[in-house]
């Protein structure tokens, strides 16, 4: 009956046949155009909780890096030119090193100004004492004459006179010397104040200032301070805990801390302190107008040696044990 | 015998391919309603089933679907994080926002900010560019579909766009799935994304999570929310939740439910009145059978596999029509992504059975009473 070509039915083989084909194709597209809703893992490494902490109750937060000293924001004394500038950023300074130097050609004027009256003062001490010892030997003379004829009385009053004049004048003198010295040394102090120091020892890290540009006392211009600086060895990282998970930290333990984007590269980090006051906490959004929403407990961790891991100022997330993991 | 029942079934050819095209046709009718249907709804959980690595979404208490979120503080991100059995969590952005062009028109935009660090939260696939052009300034990336409507006919990529008086410059065009309303979908950095839109105070729109056992992502969804107080739907969960959002708020399960029902009538109602003319009029010769000693049940049987011929091509036909509507409109934007879900064909098969065995059974009960005798009249 079937493979009779001659007989062949377009409705009784060839359709069917036909559709039978159709069907596979159907069944053969249905399944190769089902959609591609498989779970993939991610490509890049996403922050994950350290393997010690992943079934255990933790505590997690993001932070910041800063210095173990926190950032100094070096002001200046007073305001002038900057002439001298001896640092850049990532220098390493010591105690007491100039860092740079404000304009001390006035300063200076009036230090020559106080020293030329240093000697304009001595000058007239010496005077002052030539006249005196001159009028001092006037009146012995008068006053080892016995004959109370021989010089009047007039002349012996006005002899007195002149040697306590004489006195009057070398005191006068000599508290004029003392002022001009005073001034020279409070135009030293002043020249002293136009040189700024690094207070303490510590890592420049950001220079805000060039030669020859004007610093005020009032701070810098868009309020950056003038040149930043802090301990960076060892780093700290300051950890925002959100106020309502605060209570559940297990204060003391190390913290798991990584980078952001590398987050496959962790360390772990000592506990410092945790600060005293809860403050609202900072989302670091880059606008204008930083936003304010809620409270956090700040937590310090001392970070290890990481060999440039780690920056000031990078953001990174961090695994804390929560209380009820270590019972 | 059974090749006699279909060379009676064909001998009528008019007849034949009335019933072939009845079914034929009531097939495509249901296949292709209810394709189009499935994929429709499913556009609203296109936001869940683009992001590929997700276990779990995390959101508001209040929070619906993808686009209908309230946003959380940015802290929460950490309280996920702090969950035992969350692998990892990253933040998600999603939000509305205009966008002005360079002929100055202005467009309502879909921002979808994702993590900066892993760019979890991108399609899987990208269509030009990489996902790396995220790391270079004001960089978005464009859904193809959004291309299509925004830049018909020219290559967006270095077109510059105005953002909230931002720049954004195009550097990539993903392959993604269309959401339902088929907004332009711009995908750039979470940091980013917040310069982008114009916000309130709180900007997290979900937290993404990644299982450590993504077997037990439903297990871990509820104990995120114990300990949390957030919402936390695993990723089928919350595709149904974007599906059923559209059920309830628009009108299309019950437009395509009236097209399906009358595909199915108009199959009842070409294939049972031609089937049961057919029989009728081939009662004749069913009574001659009578007559010459065939069974009833053997004449059940030869009907059942008229039925089936009919059934079988129609049937395959109307797939195919539906196969190849699909594939003739794949390139169109409007389809992007439609598929025919396996189970659909399997729900027309049983309707076309369910038309067959009705007809087939309300003809053969004349047949069944006729007399042998009735050839003789």
């Amino acid at each position: 009956m079937a493979l009779d070509w001659k007989n062949l039915s377009f409705s009784r083989q060839i359709l069917p046949a036909i559709a039978l084909l159709g069907l596979l194709a159907a069944v053969l597209f249905i399944f190769v155009g089902l959609p591609d809703r498989n779970l993939t893992e991610p490509d890049r490494e996403p922050p994950r909780a350290p393997a010690e902490l992943a079934a255990q109750a933790r505590v997690a937060g993001a932070g910041v890096v800063e210095p173990s000293s926190e950032t100094i924001q070096i002001g200046s004394a007073l305001s002038g030119l900057i002439t001298g500038l001896f640092v850049q950023p990532g220098d390493r300074v010591t105690e007491g090193q100039v860092l740079f130097t404000v304009d001390d050609r006035a300063v200076r004027a009036q230090l020559r100004e106080a020293n030329a009256a240093i000697a304009e003062a001595r000058a007239s001490i010496a005077e002052a004492r030539s006249a005196q010892a001159t009028a001092a030997q006037q009146l012995a003379l008068y006053r080892n004459v016995d004959d109370p004829a021989a010089v009047s009385r007039a002349e012996v009053i006005r002899a007195e006179g002149e040697a306590a004049a004489a006195r009057e004048r070398l005191s006068l003198a000599q508290a004029r010397l003392q002022a001009a010295q005073a001034r020279a040394g409070s135009a030293q102090t002043e020249i002293a104040r136009l040189t700024v120091r690094a207070p303490i020892a510590g890592e420049i890290l950001a220079v805000n200032i060039r030669k020859g540009e004007y610093v005020s006392t009032m701070g810098g211009s868009g309020s950056q301070p003038f040149i930043e600086m802090g301990q960076t060895q060892p780093l700290h990282v300051r950890i925002d805990i959100d106020e309502e998970q605060a209570p559940r930290v297990a204060l003391g333990a190390p913290a798991t801390v990584s980078p952001r984007g590398a987050s496959d590269r962790r360390v772990e980090a000592e506990f410092v302190r945790a600060e005293p006051l809860v403050v609202p906490k900072r989302s670091l959004t880059n606008s204008a107008a930083e936003r304010v929403d809620v409270r956090v407990l700040q937590v310090i961790y001392e970070l290890p040696e990481t060999n440039g891991l780690f920056r000031v100022g990078q953001q990174v997330d961090a695994y804390i044990a929560a209380k009820g993991a270590e019972e | 015998m059974l090749w006699i029942a279909i060379r009676m079934l064909t001998g009528d050819a008019q007849k034949f391919y009335g019933l072939v095209f009845g079914i034929a046709f009531s097939t495509l009718l249901i296949t292709q309603q209810l394709t189009i249907f499935v994929n429709l709804i499913e556009r609203g959980a296109s936001g869940v089933y683009n992001v590929s690595s997700a276990d779990i979404w995390v959101m508001d208490p209040v929070s619906r679907t993808t686009d209908v979120a309230y946003a959380m503080p940015s802290t929460a991100l950490d309280k996920v994080r702090s969950v035992p059995g969350v692998e990892w969590a990253v933040p998600h952005i999603r939000a509305q926002a205009s966008v002005r062009t360079k002929d100055g028109d202005l467009e309502g935009v879909a921002v979808i900010g994702v993590d900066d660090a892993t760019l979890i939260g991108l399609p899987k696939r990208m269509l030009e560019g990489s996902t790396d052009v995220l790391s270079q300034p004001d960089s978005v990336i464009i859904d193809d579909v959004g291309t299509t409507r925004m830049f018909p006919g020219q290559s967006p990529i270095g077109e510059r766009l105005e953002l909230n008086d931002q720049r954004a410059v195009i550097r990539g065009i993903a392959d993604a799935i269309p959401s339902f309303t088929s907004t332009v979908v711009l995908y750039t950095k979470y940091s980013q994304a917040l310069n982008y839109v114009p916000g309130t105070r709180n900007r997290l729109s979900f937290v993404l999570v990644g299982a450590e056992n993504p077997l037990e992502a439903k297990a871990l969804s509820e104990r995120i929310e114990r300990e949390t107080g957030l919402k936390a739907q695993t990723r089928d969960e919350f595709a149904q939740d974007g599906v059923q959002f559209i059920i309830e708020n628009t009108g299309i399960p019950l437009n395509f439910g009236i097209t399906v029902m009358l595909g199915f009538i108009v199959g009842v109602a070409i294939v049972g009145l031609t089937f049961s003319l057919f029989i009728r009029d081939n009662i004749k010769q069913f009574g001659a059978l009578k007559a010459i000693g065939v069974t009833n049940s053997k004449i059940r049987r030869m009907v059942a596999v008229q039925a089936g011929l009919v059934g079988l091509t129609g049937y395959g036909l109307g797939v195919l029509g539906t196969v190849f509507f699909i594939w003739g409109f794949s390139g169109d934007p409007t389809f992007k992504g439609f598929y025919i879900p396996w189970q659909i064909p399997l729900i027309s098969a049983l309707a076309v059975a369910v038309i067959l065995a009705l007809t087939g059974w309300l003809a053969l009960r004349n047949v069944l009473k006729t007399e042998p005798a009735s050839v003789f009249r």
